[in-house]
This record gives structure tokens, C-alpha cells and sequence, in this order.
């Protein structure tokens, strides 16, 4: 009986989580194709929010660089999956050295999990620097590397095609796949959590100074942390350029930074379960949001644009205020049932022992 | 030619140790690391649109009243119910009143970027010891140059600016002493409105023309000067923002031409560097804890 309870413990969350996510793929996959489209970028959100709290919601510390590692996922994805005839004619000035780029072609699976180590590979390089720093440097010197490969993939354009879109990737991302990356997503970000690094990282969250008499190896654990979510923000981006099959540099900048820092902020960026609440809920404010400003629900007055950024903005600023860890703090996602059980339980046996306390 | 690019640097320098200063200020007294900046410099700068047939002093009068009405607005409903928040709260906080504004701006008056014409007497040239400056350059150097001195002024003479010093100091044990955080925190926004209108006008004169995200890149200079002078203290903040300046200046005249679409690159290198090295500013002495 202890045991299975210690594997419900163990399970519940990301079950629930799985559960969640697989409701909004089955609104997707059911629904007409703006659903879908919603359904299938709300999922693409988890990923990258599930990646970015693999990070953040381990230390503490928060990132605002890691759009990207969306970018390496999705222009790993653009050059792998276009096919070769079109690469040919957009990428007609690739320096020497990279003219095999021009070359290489896979598939779109092959292409996303490339994508994510590419993404990895791009998390080593930059953990050195992360290791070290916290608190608000740690987020300048991340918003310096967004701003460093903002500046590289705009203004590379033989290799990047700098402002210019990048077109012809074959739709890759269904709902499902965008579904089963999520559930992968989930599942890979809990079981860091309740992993020996995890652990350790968490305790360096709560007090860091205690965490490092301990012995506890602060840097490296955060260091772990960042290239895994990397990989997992890396996938992402390969959906997002699978799924759109166009993509432009701008998209992976301030904007995405602000819209994702909402969805962990608003859902609680210290919780698993916050992240994946507050993809969807923001997803699905976001999208309710754009139809407010095209005017669907005011009798066809088109509102300015900008209404629907105005509005995100006020309701970050006032979680910001009302409730600085988000909707769900630092607590997950558990089986409410059975905690009343325990909690009745636990009532009856307090009980039960008042006697003999007594006596 | 060496007075002429002498002139352009120290302008320069003079310009980003104004913006430098602003992020400088709010972080010292609040912890703030404000990414609002950029749109009270979109504010003076929008002044100067509205006013384009006035003036040119007159606009700038009204650029720094329009950017402190704003700086003092977004303190009010955004920074105030946050004074005792963490760093990285506020910050992101900032993040959010910077697209609160910049959305205002982009739905109500500036839907896309409009041309400012350039002042007459801004495009002249003079010639000073034979070297061939533009006024523009002039101006810039002597406005910044003299609010610099103000600024200075203001800090080491008045009460209020040893008041605003002993918060960034320590802003509890000032509380503590007598300073008021409600006098102190709106005057710190006042200021930082008034510079950010200054430098919002000479950045219109130079570029010629304003759109809604024009604040990213101001702040952004503001943001890595202040880092690279230690955020501590308002004079290595000042002199890191105008070393910034003056070395952009160099790096635009060095660099290979076809590097120089990735300065920015190497700029914000140079940041993480610094932050990695010396997390206390490369011009500030003293010791700050990695944490």
C-alpha cells in the first residue's frame, strides 16, 4: 500500500500534466483548422515554456535568452528539411565552408531531434557563463546572448537570410507530433525535478549559501539544468518552423522573449505544473485576445493594434503584483481526492491517539 | 579630421553617459533595472514630433514634460505596488509597462514610423579650428555635456541628491535616517524622465525620424554602460556609458565594413564578459557578491 502510494506520488503530477496537454491536442485535432492551428502553436508553447522551467523553475534564476535556442531548433530544422532544389536558389552565396548546408537533407524527425541537439550544443557554449551568475545579472548577461544571436541571424545573410523570411519548409508538425513533444517535454522536465541534480538545484533555489556549504556543486547542477532545456526549447523551435513552414528572424526575439516570460510568470515559475498551466491559458488568452482585436466580439470594429499586447501587459503587471509565484506558486498539480482522503484520515487517527495522550 | 572624429566620440560618449545614467539612477535608489526606459525616450522623442513647427526650444521643454508625465505615471501604477519586490520581479515588471507603452504609442499615434524634418540650424556645418563639424554634433556634446554637469550638480550639492545618494546606498538604513521613499523614488523618476527627454531629442535630431520600438536600442546602450561602469555608483556608471560611446564611435570607424552589421555582437561579447569577469563594473572598486 506504501509503495504504490510512494508511485501515485511519483506519477500523479506529470499524469495530470500528460492529461492537459492531450485535452488541448484532442480540442485541436477535432476542432476547425484555426482551432488546430491554436491548439498546435499552444502545444509548441509547452514545449518551450516545460524547457525554459526545467531551467528557471530548478534555480530560481531567470532566463530571458532562451528564444534562442528556439532559433538554433528551427533554423537547424529550415536547413535540414527544405527541399534541396529551392536551398539551392535561396542560399545562392553560402561561404565555402558551409557550402554543404546547401547539400544535406532529412527527414522531418531526424530534423527535430537535430534541431534540439544543435540547441544543446548551443547551451554548452553559453553554461560556462551561466554557472556562474544569478539573480539579475544572470538575466542581463541572457538577454545579451538574445540580443548577440538576434544580431548573428540578422545580419548573416548569405547564411541566414538575415530579415528576410525563410521559406519552403515542408509541414512537418501535426497536432500529434506537437501532442507527443509535449507529453516528452512534461516527462523529461519531472524527471529532472525528481532527480539527484534536480534536487540539489532546488535546495541551491531556496537558500544558494546553504546549498553551497552543503557541498552541493550550485554551478554545475545549473549548468545540467541549462543544456537540457536547451534540448527541450531546441525541439521546440524545430516544431514551430515544422509547423509554420515559414519563419522569420523577428519571430525569435523581444516579442516571443515577453510572450513566453508571460505564460511562466502568469502560470508560477517555480512549478512544472505552472509552466504547462500557463502556456495553455496564455495560448488560449492570447488567442481570444486577437479575436477581440479583429473585432469579432464587438460587432466587427476593428480595435487598433496593440489592444491585445496592452492588455497581456496589464495582466502580467498584475499578477506581477497580486501574486508574485503565479498561479500556482511553488505547489504542482496533485489529485485533489486524494488529499482530502489523507487529510480525513489523518483527522480520524489524530484522533484516535487523543487518549491515549491523554493518558 | 582627428577634431572632427574627437568631437563625434566625446558626443557621443556624452550621449550614452546620459542614457547610462538613467538605468543608473533607478537601479542604484530602486533595484530597478528598468526596460521602460526606451519608451520615456519614445515619449520626449514623440514630443518633438508633435511640436516639429514650434520652436525647437520649446519642443524640447515639452519633450522633457510629456517624458516625466510618463516616467511618473508608470512609477505610480506599475513600480509603486512593487517597491519591496525582488530585482528579477521588477524587471520583468519593467518588461511589461515597456510593451504596455510601446502598444499605446503603436495603437493611438505612432501606427508606423514617421519623419521628423531636421531642425534648419541643426544641419549647418561650422568650421572650428579648421575642422569641418556639423552643429548637430555641437549641440549634442554641449546639451549632454551640460545636463552631465547638472546632473552632477544635482548629486553632490543639493540635499536632494545626497538624499538620492545615501538610497542607493542603502535604502533601508536611509528610510531610517528621515529620507522619504515617497520624495525620493518620484524625484529619482523626474530625473531619469528629464534625461531621458534630452536624450530623446538629440537622438530624433540624428536619426530624423521616430516609430514606436525606437526606445530598444537607447535602452539597450543605457543597460550595458550602466553594467560595464558597476551599477553601484552613478559616476563609474557615467564614465562606462561614455567609454561605451566613444568605443562605438572607434569600432564604427575601425571595423571592417562588413563586420560592422555585427557590433552589436561584439558589444554585448564584451558585456557577458565583463559580467563574468568583474561583476562589479569594470571602473567600480568595490567588492559585489556573485549572487
Amino acid at each position: 500500500m506504501k509503495n504504490r502510494n510512494r508511485l501515485l506520488d511519483a506519477v500523479q503530477t506529470p499524469a495530470i500534466l500528460i492529461g492537459l496537454v492531450l485535452l488541448a491536442a484532442v480540442v485541436g485535432a477535432t476542432g476547425d483548422v484555426t482551432t488546430a492551428r491554436v491548439a498546435t502553436l499552444a502545444l509548441v508553447s509547452v514545449v518551450f515554456v516545460t524547457g525554459l522551467s526545467v531551467f528557471s523553475g530548478n534555480s530560481g534564476v531567470m532566463s530571458f535568452g532562451h528564444v534562442m535556442f528556439m532559433a538554433a531548433g528551427a533554423y537547424t530544422t529550415a536547413y535540414l528539411t527544405i527541399p534541396v532544389p529551392l536551398k539551392k536558389t535561396l542560399f545562392s552565396s553560402l561561404p565555402g565552408w558551409l557550402s554543404w548546408l546547401a547539400d544535406v537533407h532529412s527527414s522531418f524527425p531526424v530534423a527535430l531531434v537535430l534541431g534540439g541537439l544543435v540547441a544543446a550544443v548551443v547551451g554548452v557554449v553559453t553554461a560556462p557563463v551561466v554557472a556562474r551568475l544569478s539573480g539579475l545579472q544572470s538575466g542581463i548577461a541572457t538577454l545579451a546572448m538574445l540580443l548577440i544571436t538576434y544580431n548573428i541571424l540578422n545580419s548573416w545573410t548569405e547564411v541566414t537570410r538575415g530579415s528576410s523570411s525563410m521559406i519552403g519548409i515542408p509541414r512537418g508538425t501535426t497536432t500529434w507530433w506537437a501532442f507527443g513533444i509535449a507529453a516528452l517535454a512534461v516527462l523529461v522536465a519531472w524527471g529532472y525535478r525528481c532527480s539527484r541534480s534536480g534536487l540539489q538545484l532546488r535546495a541551491s533555489r531556496e537558500d544558494f549559501w546553504a546549498a553551497q556549504a552543503s557541498g552541493i556543486a550550485v554551478g554545475r547542477h545549473r549548468a545540467t539544468a541549462w543544456v537540457l532545456s536547451a534540448f527541450l526549447c531546441g525541439l521546440s523551435g524545430a516544431l514551430y518552423a515544422g509547423f509554420l513552414t515559414s519563419f522569420n528572424v523577428n519571430g525569435f526575439f523581444l516579442t516571443a522573449t515577453f510572450s513566453f516570460v508571460v505564460m511562466i510568470v502568469l502560470g508560477g515559475y517555480l512549478s512544472l505544473s505552472g509552466a504547462v498551466v500557463g502556456a495553455l491559458a496564455v495560448s488560449a488568452l492570447q488567442e481570444v485576445l486577437r479575436r477581440f482585436q479583429d473585432g469579432q466580439f464587438t460587432g466587427g470594429n476593428e480595435l487598433p493594434a496593440g489592444v491585445a499586447d496592452l492588455i497581456v501587459a496589464a495582466v502580467l503587471l498584475v499578477v506581477l503584483v497580486k501574486a508574485p509565484y503565479g498561479l500556482m506558486g511553488v505547489r504542482e498539480l496533485r489529485l485533489p481526492r486524494r488529499r482530502a482522503r489523507l487529510a480525513a484520515r489523518a483527522g480520524a487517527d489524530a484522533r484516535a491517539e487523543e487518549p491515549v495522550g491523554v493518558s | 579630421m582627428i577634431l572632427e572624429f574627437l568631437i563625434n566620440a566625446i558626443g557621443l560618449g556624452a550621449l550614452y553617459a546620459l542614457l547610462t545614467i538613467g538605468v543608473a539612477l533607478l537601479f542604484g535608489v530602486l533595484g530597478l533595472m528598468n526596460f521602460a526606459y526606451g519608451e520615456l525616450i519614445l515619449a520626449g522623442a514623440f514630443a518633438m514630433y508633435l511640436f516639429r513647427d514650434q520652436p525647437w526650444p520649446f519642443a524640447l521643454l515639452m519633450a522633457i514634460v510629456f517624458a516625466v508625465v510618463v516616467a511618473l505615471v508608470s512609477e505610480r501604477l506599475a513600480f509603486h505596488p512593487l517597491r519591496n519586490a525582488d530585482p528579477v520581479t521588477l524587471m520583468i515588471a519593467s518588461f511589461a509597462v515597456s510593451l504596455a507603452l510601446q502598444s499605446l504609442a503603436r495603437m493611438t499615434v505612432l501606427p508606423r514610423t514617421r519623419g521628423v524634418p531636421p531642425e534648419r540650424f541643426l544641419s549647418h556645418r561650422v568650421s572650428i579650428l579648421g575642422a569641418d563639424v556639423s552643429v548637430l554634433d555641437l549641440v549634442t556634446l554641449v546639451l549632454c555635456g551640460v545636463m552631465l554637469l547638472v546632473v552632477a550638480w544635482l548629486m553632490g550639492r543639493t540635499s536632494l541628491g545626497i538624499q538620492l545618494r545615501a538610497a542607493a546606498e542603502d535604502f533601508r538604513m536611509a528610510a531610517s535616517l528621515g529620507v522619504k521613499a515617497n520624495l525620493v523614488i518620484p524625484a529619482a523618476f523626474v530625473i531619469v524622465g528629464v534625461l531621458s527627454a534630452i536624450g530623446g531629442a538629440v537622438l530624433v535630431a540624428r536619426q530624423g525620424s521616430i516609430g514606436a520600438d525606437m526606445g530598444l536600442q537607447p535602452m539597450l546602450i543605457g543597460v550595458v554602460g550602466a553594467v560595464l561602469g558597476g551599477m553601484s555608483s552613478l559616476k563609474g556608471a557615467a564614465l562606462g556609458g561614455f567609454l561605451l560611446g566613444a568605443a562605438t564611435a572607434l569600432l564604427e570607424s575601425l571595423l571592417p565594413t562588413d563586420l560592422i552589421a555585427f557590433r552589436d555582437a561584439f558589444l554585448f561579447s564584451a558585456l557577458i564578459a565583463v559580467l563574468v569577469v568583474r561583476p562589479q563594473g569594470l571602473l567600480s572598486g568595490a567588492k559585489v557578491r556573485v549572487s
